[in-house]
């Protein structure tokens, strides 16, 4: 038989004026918006306190204090187990949905992403009341058998519900990667005799390893850096928590706050590096016939029994801070109680009245910001993946790192970088509410990244060497095969980013300057600050949950049309 | 490229947009950064804008630090006219950056203190318009189901019946509560002060790091007492939650303060604001059962429902020490650190110590043992032991250069905070040691 | 070990296949109809047909990967119908290979053994056996995306193989391969076929692929099976119209059979042999080798039928020249070996096509 090995061919290392084009603009773009308003806070950190010398010295007290290490240690601990725990929580949804014909596979993976949006204070109060100390479960539990379960407390709480906050982020990114396995992978696994979950431990889960590899660091990262799940559960001794705190003293001239923000910024960087080495070298790419995915069979019987049932355990368990939310909205008073004392519209009555502003700029905000994390994302995958212009990689961290900025941090940034500059009418560049969505875009780019890395990663370079060869330029090339082709991780980016910029807060907090140009997290906050908006600022959540979840639906049906029409026959 | 020239086509129709909304400039609006809910500013908001036609009051809601950040990034140009809080330390920090500007309010009727605390700053920077009254606040429910009887005194809480039953705000982050401390140290003394907080931190459940943390923890019964400003508890009770607040007989004052923004754009209509809130109309509205602040006009308590506390004429607020505002001021950053250092990070170890120091006084009161007592009053010297005296906290050199930007110190914060943290571990364990022997001997 | 002892050593009893009153639909499209096969052990077995007659669906309900609503497959004398893919010991190769690019050329041939839980050392002596029967023992530590295409294709053949299966499907095996390669290819399939005595199914479009290496062939349209056979039988006897035009070339004359001739749409007739079955509707189908071309006035032998017509062209196709004639309405073609110095017809010439007569058949149209 013949001998020769042509090995791949490499790419040409050209690129073109296009390409360095993109590379210069989204350079530009993390540069202004990113780097330099965060260098511009976070240079405290490298400054001796007393006299403003350049100094290490700080980082040295970090690594000797025991608190900081202490710290350190819990929250790569909490990091670890959560990604455990969301992927448990996260595998079962996504295999079942993706491979076996499932009535209400859009519903059941819109339910998946719900969790994502948990409106801060309002989320947390639901999470407390039901699960606390004190919540519904445990009175139930401690009136019938005498016993509480400790679900919110200490670091197995901020596991528990930072499991199941971002386990969709795992969801999500798995599940287009399992869409993007050509059939005949699995087939020829069956074919051979594997099924049932070896199958899906040996041919399938590997196959989507890019796709978990991205969902699990950005869970990972995400919880690594937040800090308002441990301090809403009083957990201080994380390092999030500890650089907040810090941060956000009043007066403090301490530099230690922000010489976490870099430890933050520099671990979340590491990690990435150690996901991109664990699928480097590796071909992902089973999209040979330009996708389709697992081919989708018949359930029944026990097994349908059987995968419902799980689908439901699970769906209730990371649903029920909703639930919880959504009680409250429509609660009189709740209080040491499984359930509230009565309930009432009155609280949707007047959000309504007093908050449509606050939806329509929500609603604006987060599409703005989930297509811009979208089209950025996927143009810096392409760089990334596509090109071998040098230093692209750089592209991919310093977007990534902008998870582990403090929501606070960027947004003291932007002032100090661009308050200063005044337009032509004498108003502030800060005041515009445009500089609100690129601070949601820059905190969200990151999710939308992962996804598009994951979704390009799975596409055969042959099927745009095709259509080059057919005369198409790369410009059209990415846009009449790669993006076609990118449909699922594109969606999949603007899902999240859609859906954590529509009840972000931290950064927002410091840039809304016009009551009209503030959104409903904004709002919300306004209304958890006293007692009697505790249920308006609930249903406010529960608005903002549903627009979102609306939204999701409408993507997954569209997804799943496009899959049904990818696959054909 | 495609995707770049959608990028800048979504970014030009977006800063289109932008620039489509009307400007700022000065149309009569009066712009206020507030840590204040809506109960309050709404009601104040509708009342000034009748009471001054013409002028709008834009409210822009913050939390006490962003809000004190904003308007210190802010000050090339400053676009907001009034900062408008509580937290009294807020506002030294923002007089101390020179981001307030003097005003002379023309509001007559107003004295110079509420209880004992200066109810303006001497030097014309910022002005009470309001108080409120610290206190203890539970949930009926959570106290009955656990049968915990109703609290009365701050050392009520110290028992041991309310072990892992109370809640507070961080001083840190919570400027109120950095005045509670405050007070507690001031009116004991450095030493027994902390000693006291120590015995009452043993107890805590949780530290909140925002102030209305503790009512809303209350409120839904996930903590059975917190330490609050009454109107949390106040307007927990009008929204229907099973709360109750009791003042101690010993009580603090905290104002609520408002102060002009340095180049603040609408001067004049800061001034109306602040003239208004002053105001006979002004002070009259804090009576409303949603905003419920204590008026600093005497005379505005003639129109208050009955049973409404005067800290003017009511006993428990005649009791108060007199607060002295330098000697907070110059320790603010030491208080708040050592708080963190010895009982927020170190809450569990706190904790365990306080039970085992309550459960051997439960021991000796069945079955005396000389032996124990000694133990137990040593563990409680351990734990009640300060790194720091106060006189270090105020005066120290080395001290003051690490925690207020000083030239002088040698030593930075973070090794303060790192002696001070093993410190505290040290002798939490020695105190442990010693009331575990001490558990053996009454046991 | 010389290559066909390799062979022998893995060779397997061989099973044979039975497809029995095969119905199955997509919804409204009816996919396959009826089908009814039997293949012998180890005959080497195609499917041919052009695009969407089923045949690929047909091979995978044989794997188990399409569920029919009616019939029942046997493999071996045993009814597989109910069984999952994985249990159903039937190796198939894929279309595109599908092999898995996490894993490397080792572990891909490993895979199945390792499914079936067989001793390290087993899996190990079984990977390097299939390996080297398809000379690929030397690059089993390469991942699939260093390998040519012909490469991979071994691979893939070697990881069926490797698991011993009852039968072996190929699935278009050859169509991603250039043409020197697919005539390499196919004859080390059927050498190997022929070492291991497999049974074996090859799913294509090619009649040449079909006719050079395999013993029977199903030819399938429109999701039936026209006609099973050998090569040659099938050739020469089509059963009917698609039949005879899908393999090879076929001169179909339209017209009508009546008492005893067929007469020629345009002109002329062909007399009908005695029993002929005459169906209502019917065409004249003969193959263009089976005629010669005459000058004008020559005289058809006993047997041979004349017809007059005009030479609209001819093509060289180096051992033989093709000529394509009116005979009435019809274009008929006729092959006539080439030799140095033969005469030749020239375009617009009259002829006369004489015709075996024989050789003709009368099909349904």
């Amino acid at each position: 038989m013949q001998a020769a090995l042509p090995l791949p061919a490499a790419r040409t290392a050209v690129a073109t004026p296009g390409q360095w084009l993109t590379v210069g603009a989204i350079a530009a773009f993390l540069t202004l918006f990113l780097i330099v308003p965060v260098a511009m806070v976070i240079i405290v950190a490298f400054q001796d306190p007393a006299t403003g010398a350049f100094t290490l010295v700080n980082f040295a007290d970090f690594a000797r204090s025991p608190l900081f290490l202490r710290s350190f240690g819990n929250s790569l601990y909490v990091s670890l187990m959560a990604v455990v725990w969301a992927t448990v929580f996260a595998l079962p949804l996504a295999y079942f949905t993706t491979r076996f014909e499932f009535r209400g596979s859009a519903i059941i993976q819109t339910l998946g992403v719900i969790p994502l949006i948990m409106p801060p204070f309002a989320g947390a109060v639901a999470m407390q009341l039901l699960f606390g100390q004190n919540g519904s479960i445990n009175l139930l539990l401690d009136d019938w058998f005498g016993f509480r379960l400790p679900l919110m407390d200490g670091l197995n709480g901020v596991i528990f519900v930072q499991s199941v906050h971002y386990f969709p982020f795992i969801l999500i990114n798995v599940t287009a990667s399992l869409r993007n396995i050509d059939r005949s992978m699995e087939e020829a696994a069956q074919n051979l005799g594997s099924s049932g979950f070896r199958l899906f431990r040996r041919i399938v889960f590997p196959l989507a390893m890019p796709g978990f590899v991205a969902g699990a660091s950005l869970v990972f990262i995400k919880v690594f850096d937040d800090l308002a799940t441990p301090l809403l559960l009083n957990v201080k001794d994380m390092l999030a928590p500890q650089a907040y705190l810090r941060i956000s003293s009043i007066g403090l001239k301490d530099p230690m706050g922000y010489v976490i923000s870099v430890v933050l910024m520099v671990f979340s960087i590491l990690s990435l590096f150690i996901a991109n080495f664990s699928t480097r070298g590796r071909d992902y790419a089973t999209t040979q016939r330009g996708g389709g995915g697992l081919t989708k069979r018949p359930i029944s019987g026990l097994d349908r029994i059987l995968a419902y049932a799980i689908i439901t355990l699970i769906l209730l368990l990371v649903l029920a801070p909703h639930v919880g939310l959504f009680l409250l909205s429509i609660a009189t008073v709740w209080s040491y109680a499984p359930l509230p004392d009565g309930y009432t519209l009155a609280h949707y009555a007047r959000v309504v009245t007093e908050s449509g502003q606050y939806i329509w700029n929500t609603l604006l905000y987060s599409s703005l910001t989930g297509a811009a994390g979208a089209v950025i994302g996927a143009a810096i995958a392409y760089i990334v993946l596509r090109t071998r212009i040098p230093g692209r990689h750089w592209l991919d961290y310093a977007a990534s790192a902008a998870l582990a900025v403090p929501g606070v941090v960027l947004g003291i940034g932007y002032l100090r970088a661009y308050f200063g500059v005044q337009l032509p009418n004498g108003q502030s560049l800060t005041s515009l509410w445009i500089i609100i969505v690129i601070a949601l875009a820059v905190r969200r780019l990151p999710y939308a990244l992962r996804a598009c890395m994951a979704a390009m990663q799975q596409i055969s370079v042959s099927l745009e060497e095709a259509a080059e060869n057919l005369g198409a330029t790369k410009a059209s090339t990415i846009r009449r095969i790669v993006a076609p082709l990118m449909t699922g991780g594109l969606l999949a980016g603007f899902i999240t980013s859609f859906a954590t910029a529509a009840v972000e807060l931290s950064a927002t907090m410091m840039l809304v300057q016009n009551n009209a140009d503030a959104p409903l997290a904004y709002g919300l906050y306004v209304f958890m600050q006293s007692p009697a908006g505790r249920g308006a600022g609930a249903a406010l959540g529960v608005i903002a949950v549903l627009i979102v979840g609306i939204c999701t639906y409408l993507s997954q049906s569209l997804a799943e049309r496009d899959r049904r029409l990818k696959a054909g026959s | 490229m495609t995707t770049r020239r959608l990028f800048l086509a979504a970014t030009a129709l977006a800063s289109a947009c932008a620039f489509a909304t009307p400007s700022l400039a000065q149309s009569g609006k009066v712009t206020v950064v507030t840590s204040f809910s809506k109960d309050v500013t709404d009601p104040i908001k509708q009342a000034f804008e009748k009471a001054n036609p013409g002028l709008t009051l834009e409210v822009q809601n913050r939390n006490t630090n962003a809000g004190v950040k904003f308007v210190e990034e802010t000050r090339s140009n400053p676009q907001s006219d009034l900062f408008w809080a509580s937290a009294p330390d807020a506002f030294e920090v923002l007089k101390g950056k020179k981001l307030l500007q003097q005003y002379a309010p023309k509001a007559k009727g107003i004295p110079e203190k509420i209880g004992s605390y200066p109810i303006n700053d001497k030097e014309g920077y910022y002005f009470g318009f309001a108080a409120s009254g610290y206190g203890i606040m539970w949930n009926e429910r959570y106290l009955k189901a656990n049968r915990i009887p109703e609290p009365k005194e701050w050392s009520d809480l110290a028992k041991p019946v309310y072990h892992n039953h109370v809640s507070i705000a961080s001083p840190a982050r919570s400027g109120t509560t950095h005045l509670t401390i405050e007070t507690i140290l001031q009116g004991e003394g450095w030493d027994k002060g902390w000693g006291a907080i120590k015995a009452m931190a043993g107890n805590f459940n949780q530290i909140a790091e925002r102030s209305f943390g503790v009512p809303d923890a209350v409120n839904s019964g996930q903590v059975g007492v917190g330490i609050v400003i009454d109107f949390f508890a106040f307007s927990a009770q009008g929204a229907g939650f099973p709360v109750k607040f009791v003042y101690p007989s010993v009580t603090t004052v905290v104002p609520a303060n408002v102060g002009i923004i340095a180049g603040a754009p609408n001067k004049a209509g800061a001034e109306a604001f602040i003239e208004y809130l002053l105001s006979p109309a002004g002070q009259d509205i804090l009576l409303s059962p949603t905003i419920r602040r204590l008026p600093v006009n005497p005379e505005a308590y003639a129109k208050a429902p009955a049973g409404f506390p005067n800290p003017f004429k009511d006993k428990a607020f005649q009791g108060m020490i007199t607060f002295d505002v330098d000697k907070s001021e110059s320790r603010t950053g030491v208080v708040d650190t050592l708080f963190d250092q010895l009982i927020s990070f170190q809450l569990d170890d706190l904790k365990a110590v306080t039970k085992l120091m309550q459960d051997v006084e439960q021991g000796l009161a069945k079955k005396d043992n000389a032996q124990a007592r000694v133990l137990l009053a040593e563990a409680r010297q351990a734990v009640a032991a300060m790194p720091v005296t106060e006189a270090q906290a105020s005066n120290d050199a080395d001290i003051k250069g690490a925690f207020r930007g000083g030239k002088e110190g040698k030593t930075r914060q973070a090794e303060f905070e790192r002696k001070w943290a093993a410190f505290a571990k040290e002798n939490y364990a020695k105190a442990k040691a010693k009331a575990e022997q001490a558990l053996a001997l009454v046991r | 070990m010389t290559h066909s002892e390799l062979g022998q050593s893995i060779r397997a009893a061989a099973a044979g296949i039975a497809v029995t009153g095969v119905n199955l639909s997509y919804g409204a499209t009816h996919v396959l109809k009826d089908v009814n096969l039997t293949i012998a052990p180890g005959e080497f077995f195609a499917f041919l047909g052009p695009s969407g007659c089923g045949k690929t669906t047909l091979l995978r309900l044989i794997a188990g990967f399409n569920i029919a609503q009616t019939g029942r497959v046997e493999v071996g004398g045993t009814d597989i119908s109910a069984l999952p893919p994985w249990k159903r010991d039937v190796g198939m190769v894929f279309q595109s290979y599908a092999l898995w690019p996490h894993m490397s050329v080792a572990r891909n041939v490993a895979f199945g053994l390792e499914e079936r839980k067989l001793p390290r050392d087993e899996i190990a002596a079984r990977v390097d056996q299939a390996l080297d029967l398809v000379n690929l023992k030397h690059l089993k530590d390469r991942r699939p995306s260093q390998l040519s295409g012909g490469q991979q294709q071994r691979v893939a053949l070697a990881r069926t193989i490797a698991i011993r299966p009852k039968v072996l499907l190929l699935d278009e095996p050859l169509s991603n391969l250039d043409a020197r390669m697919r005539v390499q290819v196919r004859r080390e399939l059927r050498e190997l076929q022929q070492e291991l005595g497999i049974t074996t199914i090859f799913v294509t479009h090619d009649q040449e692929e079909a006719n050079t290496i395999c013993d029977r062939i199903a030819v399938m349209n429109d999701g039936r099976v026209q006609q099973v056979g050998t090569p040659m039988g099938v050739y020469d006897a089509p059963d009917n119209l698609f039949v005879a035009g899908f393999l090879g070339t076929a001169n179909i004359l339209d017209g009508h059979a009546a008492q005893g001739a067929f007469r020629i749409a345009g002109g002329g007739e062909l007399p009908l042999r005695a029993g002929q079955p005459v169906p209502d509707a019917a065409r004249m189908v003969f193959r263009p080798q089976d005629a010669r071309i005459e000058r004008p006035g020559a005289q058809a032998p006993a047997g041979y039928v004349a017809l007059p017509g005009r030479l609209r062209h001819a093509e060289f196709l180096g051992s033989q020249l093709r000529y394509a004639l009116a005979i009435g309405e019809n274009e008929v073609l006729v092959d006539v070996p080439h030799h140095s110095g033969a005469a030749r017809f020239g375009a617009g010439e009259d002829v006369v096509l004489v015709l075996d007569n024989s050789r003709t058949l009368l099909l349904a149209a």
